[in-house]
C-alpha cells in the first residue's frame, strides 16, 4: 500500500523562541517518514495555498481577513499559547492545503493511507478565533471539501487535548461523527461525555476523556466498548484521524501514559473503520517530545499501511478502567434529555 | 433588577487584569457581593505553571488588602481552557455568575485589535452583563 505525503514546504518562519510547537516538529516528522524506508511507495504530492473559499467553509470571512492582516503587519502573541509571524498566514494555507492536496491524490489512486506532515496544527481552531497553538483547523477544512462532495466523514481525534474546534465547526452536521479521546481535566476544558452534539447531529460528537496517566489499554476499550458501535451505525465514507503524539508518556504537555505501541494500535483500529481504499488521511496535530513523535509517528504509519513496528509495546496497567461504562452512561442520559426537550418542544 | 451576588472577574497577572479585580472589589464592597477571581490555565501552563490552583496569588491578597475588601469573599479558582470559554463556564453551574468583569487588554494582545481580544468575545457571548474595564496603564503601539 503507498503512503501519500504532503511535500515539503518551508514552516521555518512560523517559530516563537522556545515554544514547543516548533519546526523541529516537522524534521521528526519526516526522519519517521523516511523510516518506513517505502521507496517508490511513498507518494509525496504538492502542497498548496488552501484558496479563500475552502477555507470560508469552516472559518468566518472576517476572521480570515484578520489573521491575514495580522500576520503582514508582523504578527505576535494572539494568546498566551498562540503566536503568529509575517509568515505564518502562508505557512498555515500551506498546511491546510496540504490535506486537501493529499485527499485528491488519494481519490486519485483510490488507494493508500494519506498523512498530513504540517503545521501549525489545526483542531483547536474556532470557526472565528485561533487557540491552542492552531490558526487554522486543517481536518475541518478537507472535511469540508469531501461534504462537498456527499461523503460522510469519521474524525478520530487522539491528540491528548480535546478538539475542541473540531467540535464546534461541526456541531450541528449529521454527515460528521467526531470521536475524541483526551485527557481531562486539560485544555481545553471541554470534550466531557454529555456533549454529543447539536440539534441536527445528536450522537455525531463522542467524547472519551481520560484521566491522568491512563495507558493505551483503557483507551483502546473505550474506542470498542464507546465508538465502535456508533461508527459502525454511522457508515464513514471517509475516515480523518486528528493524530496528535502528545498522549505518549514521554510527552511535556500533558500526563497520559501512551506509548507508541498503543498508538500503531489506534491506527489498526481507525483503519477498521474505511470501507473503501484509499479513503483515509491522518493530520498531525500535537506532539511535543521530538523522539515520542517520531517513534509514534513511525508506529503509527506503519500500522496503517498494514506492517509491523519494533519500538514500543502498547501500555497497560494505568487508571480508568471506569471510562467506557461512565461515559456509555452520561452519554446515553445527555441523549435522553435532549430528545425528551425536543419532543417537549415540538410537542409530540 | 437586583443587585449582582456573584461577580466573576478574569485575571492573567497583567496590570489590565489587576485593574479589573480592584474594579470588582469595589462594585462588591459596595454591594456586598461575593467575588471569584478565576485564571484561564493554557496549554503552556502544564510546562510552567503560573498559578496554584489551592493558594490565592499574593498580589490578589494585596489588592483586597488595598480595596478593604475581605478575602473571606474571595475565591480564587484557576480552570483550564482558554480566557474567554473559562469566563462564559463561570454564568452555568456550580458558580452561576451575575457579572463578569474583564480587563481591556490582558498578555500578548495588541491595542485595538480583535484577534485574540477576550473582552470583546467575552461580551459578544455573553448572555450575562459584562463589564470591561479600561485600562489606565500607558500602551505602547
Amino acid at each position: 500500500m503507498v503512503l501519500v505525503v504532503n511535500g515539503i514546504y518551508d514552516d521555518s518562519g512560523h517559530e516563537e523562541g522556545g515554544h514547543p510547537e516548533r519546526p523541529d516538529r516537522i524534521t521528526a516528522t519526516r526522519a519517521a517518514i523516511d523510516d518506513l524506508h517505502l521507496g517508490s511507495d511513498l507518494i509525496v504530492v504538492s502542497p498548496y495555498a488552501a484558496t479563500r473559499q475552502e477555507l470560508a467553509r469552516v472559518h468566518d470571512g472576517g476572521y480570515l481577513d484578520e489573521l491575514g492582516a495580522y500576520c503582514y503587519a508582523g504578527g505576535g502573541d494572539i494568546d498566551p499559547d498562540t503566536y503568529a509571524t509575517y509568515d505564518s498566514w502562508s505557512i498555515a494555507k500551506h498546511a491546510a492545503g496540504g490535506g486537501l492536496a493529499v485527499i485528491k491524490e488519494l481519490q486519485r489512486r483510490n488507494d493508500g493511507v494519506g498523512f498530513i506532515a504540517a503545521r501549525p496544527p489545526g483542531h483547536h481552531a474556532l470557526s472565528d478565533r485561533a487557540m491552542g497553538f492552531c490558526l487554522l483547523n486543517n481536518v475541518a477544512v478537507a472535511t469540508a471539501q469531501l461534504l462537498s462532495q456527499g461523503e460522510r466523514v469519521l474524525i478520530v481525534d487522539w491528540d491528548v487535548h480535546h478538539g475542541n474546534g473540531t467540535q464546534q465547526i461541526f456541531w450541528d452536521e449529521p454527515d460528521v461523527l467526531y470521536v475524541s479521546t483526551h485527557q481531562s481535566p486539560l485544555f481545553p476544558g471541554s470534550g466531557l461525555p454529555e456533549e454529543v452534539g447539536g440539534r441536527h447531529a445528536l450522537d455525531r460528537t463522542v467524547n472519551i476523556p481520560f484521566p491522568a496517566g491512563a495507558t493505551g489499554d483503557v483507551v483502546r476499550r473505550a474506542l470498542d466498548d464507546v465508538a465502535a458501535p456508533i461508527i459502525d451505525a454511522f457508515g464513514p465514507t471517509w475516515v480523518l484521524v486528528s493524530a496528535g503524539f502528545d498522549a505518549h508518556r514521554m510527552d511535556p504537555l500533558a500526563d497520559l501514559q501512551l506509548t507508541s505501541g498503543d498508538f500503531a494500535e489506534m491506527a489498526r483500529l481507525a483503519t477498521s473503520f474505511v470501507s473503501r481504499p484509499g479513503r483515509i488521511a491522518m493530520f498531525l496535530e500535537g506532539g511535543y517530545n521530538l523522539d515520542a513523535l517520531r517513534s509514534s509517528i513511525h508506529a503509527t504509519l506503519a500500522a496503517a499501511l498494514g506492517g509491523a513496528h519494533d519500538v514500543e509495546k502498547p501500555s497497560s496497567g494505568g487508571p480508568g478502567a471506569d471510562v467506557a461504562p461512565r461515559v456509555q452512561r452520561e452519554r446515553r442520559a445527555a441523549l435522553e434529555g435532549l430528545r425528551a426537550l425536543e419532543e417537549e418542544e415540538t410537542g409530540l | 433588577m437586583k443587585a449582582p451576588r456573584t461577580l466573576v472577574v478574569g485575571y492573567d497577572g497583567s496590570l489590565d487584569a489587576e485593574d479589573a479585580v480592584r474594579w470588582t472589589f469595589h462594585l462588591a464592597n459596595e454591594t456586598n457581593a461575593n467575588v471569584t477571581v478565576v485564571h484561564a490555565a493554557g496549554m503552556l501552563e502544564h510546562l510552567n505553571a503560573h498559578y496554584a490552583s489551592d493558594e490565592i496569588p499574593l498580589a490578589l491578597v494585596d489588592i483586597a488588602t488595598q480595596c478593604d475588601f475581605d478575602v473571606a469573599r474571595l475565591r480564587w479558582l484557576v480552570q483550564d481552557g482558554d480566557a474567554c470559554s473559562v469566563l462564559l463556564r463561570t454564568t452555568a453551574p456550580p458558580i452561576n455568575a451575575d457579572l463578569l468583569v474583564v480587563g481591556s487588554r490582558g498578555h500578548g494582545k495588541r491595542a485595538g485589535l480583535l484577534l485574540g481580544s477576550t473582552s470583546l468575545e467575552v461580551v459578544e457571548h455573553s448572555s450575562t452583563p459584562v463589564v470591561v474595564v479600561p485600562s489606565s496603564h500607558a500602551v505602547s503601539l
